[in-house]
């Protein structure tokens, strides 16, 4: 009873340290699991739902060589900021959606993007991490890349197509 | 019968605080120190897969130990301290004699960044002294049967029984 007299009494502190322990950690673990654009590749799917973290980590276990992380994100991650959007390595878009992004998309190989998944069969590229809607998906690299000439955009985008 | 002036603290108690105040800072300081290195370590072990979980157990391990920390150094630590001063100060100054007939009442008294107290009345044929003790002392002066008291800046430092 005195314990929790005593808690309430000092009730803002502890509140206080949760937030700035949250904070603080944060942080640091954003700074621990990020890294500079020339060591990671960033793919964005247009998705209605995608297992980033396991994606990630999958296509983490083959990495071209000079990477240090792989990044999975929905396109949600960058409602607040389009800064490292428009530096997003691969990007994986609705046909319904193509023609608000292709101005800013490379394709892979040849003209316009690989078809990654096709609504008409329900087949695609790493079904087992991404849950495409009812439509066709293609996927594009991004036009600022970094690794458009070291190549580890077009391989990782050659694992995802390769995933299951 | 013989009249005993007993002291509000003994040199055991006065020990007894200062290894309370002592120990406790190096018990909080060694589980601050041991989370700091379980969630530094937890960091450091986070991959892509496992980030988010560590982080959550980062932020649990660093949260409930600061708690305690702060649980410890507001509640036991600080007042242990305030007590320890306040007693040196009662054994070390100047003392004035209170007699008469000694109640403590249940006014409790919080001084900032001092101790908590009780209100001690000592009442006499012409006049009442108003006075303070240490609430953890408290007890033992109501149930004491004092016939004097001993005080130091308004706080009784010590007092007299009949025996």
């Amino acid at each position: 009873m005195r314990v929790l007299k005593n808690i309430f009494s000092q009730l803002h502190t502890f509140v206080l340290w949760l937030l700035a322990s949250v904070l603080f950690w944060g942080w640091i673990f954003t700074f621990v699991t990020d890294t500079v654009p020339a060591k990671k590749v960033t793919v964005y799917c247009r998705v209605p739902a995608v297992e980033d973290t396991a994606m990630a980590a999958a296509l983490e276990e083959d990495m071209p060589e000079g990477l240090r992380m792989v990044q999975v994100h929905t396109f949600d991650y960058v409602m607040f900021g389009t800064d490292a959007f428009d530096r997003g390595d691969i990007f994986i878009v609705p046909a319904s959606e193509d023609a608000d992004f292709v101005k800013d998309l490379l394709p892979l190989e040849g003209e316009g993007g690989t078809k990654v998944y096709d609504a008409a069969t329900g087949e695609g590229a790493a079904t087992e991490y991404i849950r495409y809607g009812d439509e066709d998906y293609y996927m594009y690299l991004g036009s600022a890349s970094v690794h458009l000439d070291d190549g580890a955009a077009l391989a990782v985008a050659r694992q995802i197509l390769a995933m299951e | 019968m013989d009249a005993e002036i007993i002291e509000l603290y003994s040199d055991a108690d006065m020990e007894r605080m200062r290894r309370r105040v002592r120990n406790g800072r190096r018990a909080l300081l060694a589980l601050a120190a041991a989370a700091l290195a379980v969630c530094t370590g937890l960091a450091l072990a986070a991959n892509t897969l496992t980030a988010q979980r560590m982080e959550l157990a980062a932020v649990a391990v660093s949260t409930l130990a600061g708690w305690i920390v702060i649980y410890g150094l507001l509640f036991v630590v600080a007042p242990t301290g305030r007590e320890l001063a306040h007693a040196g100060m009662l054994r070390d100054e100047e003392r004035q004699k209170a007699e008469g007939t000694i109640t403590v009442t249940g006014e409790r008294v919080i001084i900032r960044r001092s101790i908590a107290a009780r209100r001690v009345e000592v009442r006499r044929e012409d006049e009442t002294v108003r006075l303070l003790v240490c609430e953890s002392r408290a007890k033992a002066l109501a149930a004491a049967g004092a016939t004097a008291v001993y005080t130091c800046h308004g706080y009784v430092a010590a007092y007299q029984v009949t025996v």
